[in-house]
């Protein structure tokens, strides 16, 4: 048990008193309760309580903000509605900003005046974490980053063990002891990056990128120490850990001397790294910044790899992944690679911009405590799935990924769960180089 | 603390369904959490798996690559993948008694 004391409270209300953030303040005073937020949220779409409404979520933080830092919640808090900032509150806002929301936005799209909920959410995170109080799982996923480089602390020797292994299947599978997937090499055009979670139990989809690179004649590179493209500092509101994690990335690009990071396929960290990476680092990157998915679209594109949908027959759908879609703006560009890769594929209702999480973000699959809520709302995923009548679900983020897997058991759905590269590289047709 | 609750017996576990305690496991934990995903019967493959699995966490504390199981148990990726529904991690590594590896799994 925590118990907030004067200078946990003061630590956490530096957070609010950011004098730089415009955006802040003027978010946290502008919701005006209509509350059309209530039914854009799985939380409360699937709880049924009103604690979980996005609205609510927001005044936990606001209503701090008026009774520190206002005159009238100073002299008359009641009155005002500002509220102590106390272990009654404090366990409410873990709760409610780490256990009942995934920060995916789709509150965000529908709010009447276009109040940024998750980047409220965030911010109350941050206020948590300056008080040591973010939840145990999550934690230990970021100082694993930390302390080892990747977030399941998987040892250098054994990584490269599992590489090599994956080069071998790739040279056997494309039958040219020529294929690679080269590791720490210097001055190649691409540093692509990896969810630890492939290497470490699902290696495949490692082939298959490896795949796709062979099939354009890519000149690239992992690392053996910095291949790790999530950020778990980006959910657990330590910003200075968030920050060191981006850096340690981006150092290794610059040791390396690769021109394009590309990062795997990956929510948050595609937004981590690509959008909040140089506000961390305070510094434009100096080399190209871009997600797998881009980088297949332009293969496509330009003729560099070549596809034959029909090798992909199967009735699929697509998940989108809140951070690449409705938070990173590649809506068009995804469908353009699996339309290009899949011959029949059907949309969710909704779907793009206003679909729904998976229920995973946010740092759900790494917080054990709220396991039972996830897997609950993401019954509203399940659902979805059930109606399109697919065989497969397609999605660019292996966090996604382990959510949809495990929504796919519970709900016994039966359908297989696939990345972009997979069904990519089941669709390419390779020249074969004499 | 949650507990999980199979044919009459009750488990400490975490909010994932992991062994509170791994030092309690033993093999009729085993074929009852696997009950509990579904796996009527452990065969020999599903046992080696987790044996190997098992072995990796009493000696290094965490669980194995699937890449140790591979080449420890001789089977192949998409038979662990089809023998463990959940996976090397959420299916496996809970049957084996060991605690959620972190990150996304």
């Amino acid at each position: 048990m925590v118990t907030i004391d004067k200078e946990k409270r003061e630590k956490a209300l530096q957070i609010l008193k950011n004098s730089n953030d415009s955006k802040l303040l003027t978010h946290l005073n502008a919701c005006v309760r209509c509350g059309l937020c209530a039914g854009s949220c799985m939380y409360y779409l699937a709880m049924k309580d009103a604690k979980f409404i996005p609205a609510r979520k927001v005044d936990l933080v606001t209503s701090i903000y008026r009774r520190y830092l206002t005159t009238q919640g100073k002299l008359m808090p009641a009155l005002f509605n500002a509220k102590d900032l106390d272990d009654k509150m404090a366990d409410e806002m873990v709760d409610l900003l780490f256990g009942g929301c995934t920060m995916c936005g789709r509150c965000v799209k529908h709010c009447s005046i276009g109040v940024d909920i998750s980047y409220i959410v965030k911010k109350g995170r941050e206020m948590l974490a300056a008080m040591d109080m973010v939840p145990k799982t999550l934690q230990s996923t970021v100082d694993a980053a930390i302390n080892t480089g990747n977030n399941m602390g998987i040892p250098t020797e054994e990584f490269v063990d599992t590489i090599q292994w994956m080069e071998e299947e790739l040279v056997d599978e494309m039958q040219d002891a020529n294929a690679r997937i080269p590791l720490d090499e210097q001055n190649k055009h691409i540093f692509y990056t990896l969810n630890p979670r492939e290497p470490k139990f699902f290696p495949l989809s490692i082939t298959a990128m490896a795949k796709v690179f062979y099939a354009a004649g890519e000149s690239w590179t992992l690392s053996s120490k910095n291949y790790d493209v999530t950020n778990y500092g980006y959910f657990n509101g330590n910003n200075a850990e968030a920050t060191q994690i981006a850096r340690n990335l981006y150092d290794e690009v610059k040791n390396l001397h690769a021109d394009v990071l590309v990062l795997g396929e990956c929510g948050h960290g595609s937004r981590a790294n690509r959008w909040e990476g140089p506000n961390y680092l305070k510094k434009e990157y100096e080399f190209e910044n871009i997600t797998a998915v881009e980088l297949m679209a332009q293969y496509i594109r330009e003729g560099r790899i070549k596809l034959d949908k029909s090798l992909n027959k199967e009735l699929m759908t697509i998940h989108d992944p809140c951070n690449l879609i409705r938070n990173g703006g590649l809506l068009k560009e995804m469908r353009f690679v699996i339309n290009s890769a899949a011959e029949n594929v059907v949309e969710m209702n909704p779907y793009g911009n206003d679909n729904f999480c998976c229920g995973g973000g946010g740092g759900k699959l790494a917080m054990s405590e709220y396991n039972e809520r996830r897997l609950k709302i993401g019954g509203i995923k399940a659902e979805q799935i059930k109606k399109t009548g697919a065989k497969v679900v397609i999605t660019p983020c292996h966090n996604c990924v382990d959510q949809l897997v495990q929504i796919n058991h519970t709900y016994k759905l039966g359908v297989q769960i696939k990345t972009i590269a997979e069904i990519v590289a089941d669709a390419l047709i390779i020249d074969k180089k004499q | 603390m949650a507990t999980l609750e199979i044919d009459g017996r009750t488990f400490e576990v975490d909010g994932d369904g992991f062994l509170t305690d791994p030092s309690l496991w033993n093999e009729d934990v085993a074929k009852l959490f696997a009950k509990a995903d579904g796996i009527e019967l452990l065969n020999d493959n599903h046992w080696a798996i987790v044996n190997v699995i098992r072995k990796n966490f009493e000696e290094n504390g965490n669980a194995p690559m699937v890449r140790t199981i591979c080449k420890e148990t001789g089977l192949k990726l998409k038979e662990i993948y089809d023998l463990f529904p959940l996976g090397p991690a959420r299916g496996a590594c809970r049957v084996a008694g060991l605690p959620k590896p972190d990150g996304c799994v």
